[in-house]
């Protein structure tokens, strides 16, 4: 979420988590041949028009995980989005001119407990994540099975999210009259993740916090076809209950500029195939997707992606990737223009622009340089596998309607993703 | 222009169906469908042998082999689209983990 700056506490908790992952790395006689430890960071850049706005984001994550015994492991992991950069504060046709600056911290640890069988396995995870004004907490378990021949897999998963958000109290006001939360609003928290509502000197409440419920389930059949081919089909469904506007965005509708006003309710239905085919004589593969979505906000996109896989010595893999995404707008989202000109399309209106219909095209390549022990040598330390990956791509937005300010920049790039990771096995 | 009377919510406004998204979703779930009574047909225990495995197992074969990786294009992507979820699941089916 925007807002200001993160709290002082959570430095704590980082040192916490971090705590967690050491006690991890430690436990005696707890390390095996699939124990490992991965860091990645990611670099966000975007555009914005005319030089005004655009964001920057670093995502650093790290995950390590650890075997007890056969059939036992555990995994711990943190990551982090460190964000800067200016949005509009108000959705109208002149949006682009009154970007505001923020910044924010947002912190997420996890912890899963694994079980494995001969042809099964079943994981239970946890997390938490806490930001300023948004805070949540995740349980869930999944589970995958290899049927008979071992070349059929079916996987299941279920997460449920307890999240709460921080919103401007607007009592009985109506949804004309919302004013939205400011950076300056306090957004106060208990034990550092679940939030209080905050009051001013004469008792009046200034900010409150509302509940977000979140089922997601997802089942995956994964199939070999042939021995240079496999398949995967996903079915994922989520439910989403709660408040669900950006409670810092403004509507310009006619007169009025109030909170934006989304559904409570939100379900979501999407379906993925996708396949590998690996290519013998010239040691590459390549990668087919295609996915379809559809939401009961009136959203509906279809993803293709295509990629390309290329060994090249016997420790570099290259690989390069295409994908072009679509999809509808929501069914109450408007052009600011029509917004003012012509008033909601219905109780609810957004300024969100990932509800307009649009299109990207991304483009990318990722350099893998991988090392691995042979003959029981170790490849640096104790270390058994290494490998640095370096990732770049670049997405080209496009907006289906309007003027075009939201998303595309105007400029050559509207997004830069730059990845750099290392995976160590020991 | 009165904007007062424009600023009143449309309430009576209805939802448009979007049949080119819900078409190809509805394709996708009959060939889901279809390949799945395939595999239920028994095709899927024979398709390949444990010694047929060897590109199976490499990880250019396998499904979100960084998971790391998957992740965080997840996580970029479903803040610049309206519509997150679904990507799939890790792993490979070469059933040699």
């Amino acid at each position: 979420m925007m807002g200001a700056t993160i709290r002082g506490n959570c430095p704590r908790r980082v040192l916490a988590l971090a705590m967690v992952v050491a006690a991890l790395l430690v436990i005696p006689g707890s390390t095996s041949a699939d124990d490992r430890a991965d860091f990645t960071t990611t670099y966000y850049f975007e555009n914005r028009r005319g030089g005004l706005g655009g964001l920057q984001v670093i995502h650093p994550q790290f995950d390590v995980g650890v075997d007890i015994g056969e059939h036992v492991s555990l995994a711990a992991g943190y990551s982090a989005d460190v964000v800067s950069g200016a949005t509009s504060a108000v959705y109208s046709v002149d949006a682009v001119s009154t970007a505001t600056e923020f910044d924010d911290v947002r912190h997420e640890g996890r912890l899963s407990l694994g079980f494995k069988g001969s042809r099964s396995s079943l994981i239970m995870s946890a997390g938490v994540g806490t930001e300023r004004d948004y805070s949540s907490i995740t349980v869930g378990a999944s589970g995958t099975i290899d049927l008979p021949g071992r070349n059929t897999s079916l996987s299941l998963s279920y997460t449920h999210n307890f999240d709460e958000v921080c919103d401007r109290d607007n009592g009985m006001l109506g949804i004309l009259e919302r004013k939205p939360l400011t950076g300056v609003d306090p957004c106060e928290k208990e034990n550092g993740l679940f939030g209080t509502d905050a009051f001013d000197i004469v008792g009046t409440r200034i900010t409150t916090w509302r509940d977000i419920a979140i089922d997601t389930v997802q089942a995956s059949l994964t199939q070999n076809l042939t021995p240079t081919t496999n398949v995967q089909v996903s079915l994922y469904g989520q439910v989403i209950d709660g408040f669900q506007s950006n409670p810092y965005r403004r509507v310009r509708v006619g007169g009025n500029e109030a909170q934006e006003a989304s559904p409570d309710v939100r379900g979501r239905l999407a379906l993925m195939v996708r396949a590998n085919r690996y290519l013998r004589p010239l040691r590459s593969a390549v990668h087919a997707a295609l996915r379809g979505y559809s939401d009961t906000w009136g959203v509906s996109s279809a993803t293709v992606e295509l990629a390309y896989s290329q060994y090249l010595g016997k420790s570099l893999i290259a690989r390069f990737r295409s994908r072009y995404y679509q999809q509808t707008s929501a069914t109450f989202f408007k052009d600011a223009l029509l917004y003012q000109t012509e008033s909601t399309a219905g109780s609810f209106f957004s300024g969100d622009r990932e509800l307009a219909a649009l299109r990207n095209i991304l483009v990318g390549a990722n350099l893998s340089l991988l090392s691995v022990a042979e003959d029981d040598r170790q490849v640096w330390g104790v270390f058994d596998k290494l490998q640095f990956n370096l990732k770049a791509d670049i997405l080209f937005l496009d907006e289906d309607v309007g003027d075009d300010q939201f998303l595309s920049s105007g400029q050559l790039l509207d997004v830069i993703v730059l990845q750099l990771g290392v995976l160590l096995s020991y | 222009m009165d904007w007062r009377s424009s600023s009143e919510p449309n309430f009576c406004s209805k939802s448009r169906p979007t049949r080119s998204a819900q078409g190809l979703l509805r394709s996708l779930m009959a060939a889901s469908f279809l390949l799945a009574l395939l595999i239920a047909a028994g095709c899927g225990r024979q398709a390949v042998r444990a010694s047929e495995k060897e590109f199976l197992a490499d990880q250019i074969m396998i499904f979100d082999h960084d998971g790391q990786e998957a992740v965080a294009d997840e996580h970029v992507l479903s803040n610049r689209e309206g519509s997150a979820g679904g990507r799939g699941t890790a792993g490979g089916g070469c059933g040699c983990n």
